[in-house]
């Protein structure tokens, strides 16, 4: 249980609660409370979301295949059975909705990603040490989305004054035997190169 | 057992007891296996019963039925319970049950046979029944009690933890048998005998390893017991099975689950695994694959299949898949993590430097580490069995093992290696005085270093007094190595001797144990320079001497000495130049190594003595002396070259000897004579010597060596005696001369190559062969002739002199194409076959053209001038705009033919047929009113208009003379048929040519049918072209006119033709023919 808190969810924690330049934590209970961010947000903000957005996107396709070919056969011949993106907790999307109802869904996706990608990066340095370029990858995506968060966040405080928002997380792989962390990896990623499209064309 | 031949089995469990067959007669036991005492031993059992269980194997409702044994042999049968008589066989029960079926009989052998009548077996049987009663009890009570089955799905192993409750004893031997079923009860799949010593209370345990992963399916467990405990002698007997106990280690999935079986399973690479998968009711066409390959099951229960994989392969270190799914997306898999097989470590070995550690390395093979935490690398532990001591490596191929300060000398070593799934070792016993590798030496020094010897010293490593080392010298110059072996304690020494100065040394030194060799340490190198001493030679000098006017350049070479003789570095050369002409002066030249030459510029008039010595840090050498006498020149213009033949081992050379005493020769030549350097080389020859042989590497073929023979009085005093040149292999010319041609005539030409250097050629050119080749020539007497394929004829001039380059061709053809080739040949053949060159010769009269040319086109500028100034004259006399027909030729060819006399013909004789009238008046631009065209247009896009005229009023109807013109163009035709036009004029035509001329549009082309009638009527096309013309009174000439013209309409000028044939199938016509083609029959019709 503890290296489940380490490893997926404290990450996730960790996310939810950084600030651009701030590092300073979501009220506890932010439901009532007020939107404060210590540093305004800059004026480009949607500007920087759609970029992250079409940077995730660009990259989202060579990370599905760098992740199926290092888990070995069948996975690369069988990508519609083992890495078909049935995922079915994952956070919906409306492209029609308003920005404020796509912001906050955008929030849910990519919290939701942060943490599932963290299992994944956990799980595949173990499984596989020596796949460094997946590994490098994996962070740098990992990255990226920390960053997409925060500027989500400060776009829906400081325009919207949202200041909470519910927030599922991904699957937690921990117990799962090696083959299901496999397969859960490899769908969640073919679940992120599609949702990635997507959220790159509504931005 | 009863029923079968259970000896083998019971042969195991009682291991040297014999079984026989029992025959019995009556009931339902009629026949059956009894097992005898061991031989030559007392049966630890007194109880012995034959049995049989009764009921079907494991559904727990069988029973065993005893019999009492009975004595077989020769001894009387007993009825039991009376045990034997001592001494005689003894029949005991089989520990193995589970056959069930019928009793048959089986005959025994005749020895074994032993026939009992129906009444005491029956007897027996009655007295059997009682104690049968009494037993039932007991075996009731010591029925085991499972209190525990625990699943450890990683090793697919179950752990059975039971009790015996009431036990009567306090300890007892046990035996338990232990059947477990998988699927069903009765599917018993393993069937176990396990034997302990139980004390009261005490929990039991039993694992059990299953191939096939537990979560495949439901298992049932049971047991029971046995007191097998010689201590207590009665009868013993089996207890009751305990009831069966289900052992899930998976639920059942879902309809739509599928699940595959065993979870991440370390297997070793080339072991064989079973999984299996446990699909729910609704999937179907499940297929699963390891890696890639599909592989084929073997169904367990309706929704279990198992894949028995055998000698599995290793593919990665992060695991093999395996993966099973249908068409529908339901699949489920697996990880096989594979390890590489654990190997022996090889090359186990151990040694000491320093008697304080072991270093103990091997060759560990291969990796057997996984990732995901599998297993871990496989680890290394030394184990030395007379110290008991361990030691847990940390590398993967060398241990260091600390020396106990004791007297240990021997070690026997076990190196184990270990992962999860395997464990290998290998040993190694060695005495520590065997493994003494040395230090590397240590403070290598040279002392009294000289120009010839040193000593060399170093210091071993202190290892105690264990032994003497035996050390190696090694000494290496320039290629040459020597080895010097020395017997050291502590403290090397070597004497180095023999070395030569100023030379630098590398040296090294190794040691090794001298009493028990093993290694080698490593060898430890140094350098020694020793000292320098002055040159022992005078360095080999020769000079090359030329003369100018007032002035004689004296070039002095010599050859740097070997390093044996320098001694050490050379710095300097000194020359020193002493006149002998004039005692007092002295000149020295200091020249800087590595300088091997010296210009000096001499008075010619004086003779010379040239010191030459060499110079380093320590001293000089002894002098070379060169003499250069006041007139070199003195005699070399005699000296002749001669023509020598190299060979493959140099040049031969021999000469004439010296008159006089002479102090030895000297062969000087140019080793790169094509090189500006050149390269000066000289060889000096003792005095009694008169040939040499000139070798050396840098010799080519193809290239000309000159040799200066020389020799040298006892004044040093040096004199050309011959001079030699050659080649050490001649080869073909590789290029023919560049040809000029000069004085090219008519009849000759002259070829020249004078440019052409026979000195630098890759052989001695003989001579030239000049190739002439024509067609039209003749080879004169002194060619060779030579005819090729294209009847050319190829003359060959051969010119035997080489310096004579040039050659002239005579007697040619002139203006005529030759094509020669020079070309230069040698003893090794001709040179190359090169391009012709082309050469036309000369006119023979080349100015003829313009003599005759020049005039003509005078005379003919003349003419023309003659004629532009007589135009006029020359128009009217030759081309007059209206022909006079008194001067027609045509008149004078007809009437040539019927009168020789000329005459003029009258126009009323002529019936015209066509008559074009021009209105010049009207002009070009008369408007037609029914066309509304001009008649420009018209005439432009339509024909022309021809008129038949009849001859005349009075002869219309029949064919009369008629004659067209055009010009004075006859026409052959209508003269030829007599008659006018192209056909005979009807009587309902007009009578008059004015009528003619305006009658209707079907007149003419009626006219017009037979004139193009006409037209095909000849249609070779070659009928001439005639107009006949009607001249304008007011523009034409008066004198021409007819006497009766035909009255036409107010025209000013007529035309009058006939049908021209051409004009049908013309076309467009020019303006001017516009005009004049105008057809005038009234001012508002046009006709076409």
């Amino acid at each position: 249980m503890m290296k489940i808190l380490a490893a997926g969810v404290v990450p996730l924690l960790l996310v939810l609660h950084w600030k651009p330049g701030a590092g300073s934590p979501l009220p506890i209970n932010p439901v009532n409370a007020t939107c404060n961010t210590h540093h305004p947000c800059p004026s480009n903000l949607m500007s920087q979301i759609r970029s992250q957005l079409a940077q995730l996107n660009g990259t989202a396709n060579a990370l599905f295949i760098l992740y199926y070919t290092a888990q070995g056969e069948p996975f690369p011949n069988n990508l519609d059975k083992l890495c078909g993106p049935n995922v079915t907790d994952f956070p919906p999307f409306h492209a029609n909705g308003t920005e404020k109802v796509r912001l906050v869904e955008l929030y849910r996706i990519v919290a939701y990603l942060g943490t599932a990608l963290g299992n994944i990066t956990r799980d595949q340095k173990t499984l596989n040490p020596t796949a460094h370029s997946l590994h490098s990858k994996l962070n740098a995506t990992a990255d990226t989305l920390r960053g997409l968060l925060s500027n989500v966040l400060c776009r829906l405080c400081s325009k919207y004054h949202v200041a909470h928002v519910d927030v599922a997380y991904g699957p937690d792989t921990s117990g799962k035997d090696v083959f299901q962390k496999k397969k859960l990896g490899c769908q969640l990623l073919g679940k992120y190169k599609q949702v990635m499209a997507v959220l790159a064309q509504a931005f | 057992m009863l029923g079968s031949d259970p000896r083998g089995l019971t042969e195991a469990v009682f291991p040297g007891w014999r079984f026989t067959p029992w025959w019995l007669q009556a009931g339902p036991l009629r026949a059956g296996w009894v097992l005898l005492g061991k031989e030559g031993a007392v049966p630890e059992i007194n109880s012995c019963f034959l049995y049989k269980e009764e009921g079907r194997p494991g559904d727990g409702g069988g029973r065993t039925l005893l019999l009492p044994c009975v004595v077989l042999g020769a001894a009387a049968v007993l009825p039991a319970p009376r045990p034997p008589p001592e001494g005689a066989p003894r029949l005991c029960t089989s520990r193995t049950v589970s056959q069930s079926g019928p009793l048959f009989l089986r005959k025994p052998g005749p020895m074994a046979v032993i026939s009992i009548s129906g009444t005491t077996l029956l007897l027996a049987l009655l007295s059997l029944r009682t104690l049968q009663s009494l037993v039932l009890d007991e075996r009731l009570l010591l029925t085991p009690e499972l209190i525990n089955i625990s699943i450890n799905s990683e090793h697919q192993s179950l752990h059975l933890q039971w009790t015996v409750p009431n036990l009567p004893h306090q300890e007892s031997r046990m035996a338990f048998q232990i059947q477990i079923s998988r699927f069903e009860r009765s599917k018993v799949i393993w069937e176990e005998n396990y034997r302990s010593t139980v004390k009261q209370g005490q929990v039991l345990h039993w694992s059990w390893e299953s191939e096939l992963p537990l979560e495949c399916g439901p298992h049932f467990v049971r047991m029971k017991s046995e007191v097998v405990d010689a201590k207590f002698p009665k009868p013993s007997f089996w207890s009751s099975w305990s009831p069966w106990e289900k052992v899930v280690a998976q639920d059942s999935p879902g309809p739509n689950e599928l699940l595959v079986f065993p979870k991440d399973k370390l297997v070793e690479e080339g072991s064989s695994v079973t999984l299996c998968y446990v699909s729910g009711s609704n999937l179907k066409n499940i297929s699963c694959y390891l890696d890639s390959e599909q592989i084929p099951g073997e169904r367990l229960d309706a929704s279990v299949f198992a894949f028995s994989l055998s000698n599995i392969p290793f593919i990665r270190k992060t695991g093999t898949n395996f993966f099973c799914g249908n068409s529908t997306h339901k699949e489920d898999g697996t990880v096989l993590f594979v390890s590489k097989v654990l190997e022996e470590p090889k090359d186990f070995s151990c040694e000491t430097r320093d008697f304080k550690t072991l270093k103990c390395t091997w060759e560990p093979g291969p990796d057997t580490g996984l990732a995901w935490s599998k297993q871990p690398s496989q680890s290394y532990t030394l184990l030395e069995s007379f110290s008991r001591r361990k030691e847990h490596c940390q590398h993967r191929s060398w241990c260091h093992w600390q020396i106990s300060q004791g007297s240990q000398e021997t070690y026997n070593f076990t190196l184990l290696a270990e992962n999860r799934l395997r464990r290998r070792s290998v040993n190694l016993l060695f005495n520590l005085t065997r493994r003494v590798h040395p230090m590397d030496p240590q403070s290598i020094k040279f002392e009294n270093v000289s120009a010839r010897s040193a000593i060399m010293t170093w210091k071993e490593y202190s290892i105690v007094n264990h032994c003497t080392l035996l050390c190696q010298v090694e000494l290496r110059a320039e290629g040459e190595v020597t080895q010097h072996n020395v017997s050291v304690k502590v403290n090397g020494e070597y004497v180095l001797s023999g070395l030569e100065p100023g030379t630098q040394y590398a040296t090294q030194v190794r040691c090794a144990s001298a009493s028990h060799f093993w290694k080698w340490s490593d060898w430890v190198p140094q350098k020694i320079i020793t000292f320098e001493a002055a040159p022992s030679e005078a360095p080999d000098v020769w000079r090359n001497v030329t003369s100018e006017p007032g002035r004689q350049n004296v070039a002095l070479f010599w050859k740097p000495l070997s390093k044996h003789q320098a001694n050490g570095k050379i710095l300097f050369y000194n020359v020193v130049i002493e006149n002998l002409d004039s005692a007092s002066r002295l000149q020295l030249l200091s020249i800087p190594a590595p300088a091997t030459q010296q210009e000096l510029m001499l008075d010619p008039r004086c003779s010379y003595r040239i010191h030459v010595t060499a110079n380093n840090s320590v001293g000089t050498s002894p002098a070379s002396i060169v003499a250069v006498a006041g007139d070199p020149g003195n005699g070399t213009e005699n000296v002749k070259e001669e023509r020598i033949t190299g060979t493959d081992g140099g040049f031969p050379l021999s000469w004439k000897p010296k008159s006089g005493d002479v102090a030895g020769y000297v062969v000087d030549w140019c080793a790169h004579p094509r090189d500006t350097s050149c390269d000066f080389q000289w060889k000096h020859v003792g005095p009694n010597t008169t040939s040499t042989v000139i070798s050396s590497d840098s010799f080519e073929p193809g290239v000309r060596y000159s040799f200066r023979i020389y020799g040298l009085s006892t004044k040093r005093i040096a004199y050309l005696l011959a001079k030699k040149t050659g080649y050490c292999q001649e080869l073909a010319p590789s290029y023919n001369p560049q040809v000029t041609i000069k004085n090219l005539t008519s009849h000759s030409f002259t070829l020249s190559w004078e440019d052409y250097s026979t000195e630098s050629q890759p052989s001695f050119i003989l001579g030239y062969h000049v190739y002439l080749k024509s067609k039209a020539m003749q080879c004169h007497p002194g060619f060779g002739e030579r005819t090729h394929s294209d009847d050319s004829v190829c003359c060959k001039y051969k010119i035997d002199n080489p310096e004579k380059k040039m050659f002239v061709a005579e007697n040619l053809q002139p203006e005529s194409l030759y094509e020669f080739l020079v070309t230069p040949y040698t003893s090794v053949g001709e040179g190359p076959n090169g391009t012709f060159i082309n050469i036309t010769t000369q006119d023979e009269h080349p100015n003829i053209l313009i003599r005759i040319i020049l005039p003509m086109i005078l005379c003919v500028l003349l003419i023309m001038i003659l004629c532009y100034w007589k135009s006029q004259w020359m128009k009217e006399e030759c081309y007059p705009d209206i022909p006079d027909p008194y001067k027609s030729s045509i008149l004078s060819m007809k009437k040539s033919k019927e009168n020789p006399h000329p005459t003029i013909m009258n126009v009323k004789d002529c019936i015209p047929d066509a008559i074009e009238v021009i209105n010049k008046a009207e002009g070009t631009k008369t408007q037609f009113p029914g066309t509304r065209k001009s008649v420009t247009e018209t005439e432009l896009t339509s024909q022309p208009v021809y008129l038949c005229l009849i001859a005349t009023e009075n002869n219309y109807s029949s064919p009369g003379p008629c004659i067209c013109f055009e010009n004075l163009t006859y026409n052959q035709e209508v003269s030829a048929s007599d008659s006018c036009g192209h056909g005979p004029v009807t009587p309902e035509e007009p009578p008059s040519q004015l009528g003619l001329l305006a009658s209707s549009g079907s007149f003419l082309k009626a006219l017009e049918k037979n004139y193009t009638n006409s037209l095909e009527e000849n249609p070779s096309g070659n009928s001439l072209r005639y107009v006949s013309q009607l001249a304008s009174p007011l523009s034409g000439d008066k004198e021409s006119l007819p006497t009766n013209p035909p009255m036409l309409v107010l025209c000013s000028e007529y035309k009058m033709q006939t049908a021209v044939p051409s004009c049908l199938a013309s076309p467009p016509l020019s303006e001017d023919s516009s005009l004049s083609s105008v057809t005038l029959l009234g001012e508002s019709e046009h006709y076409s």
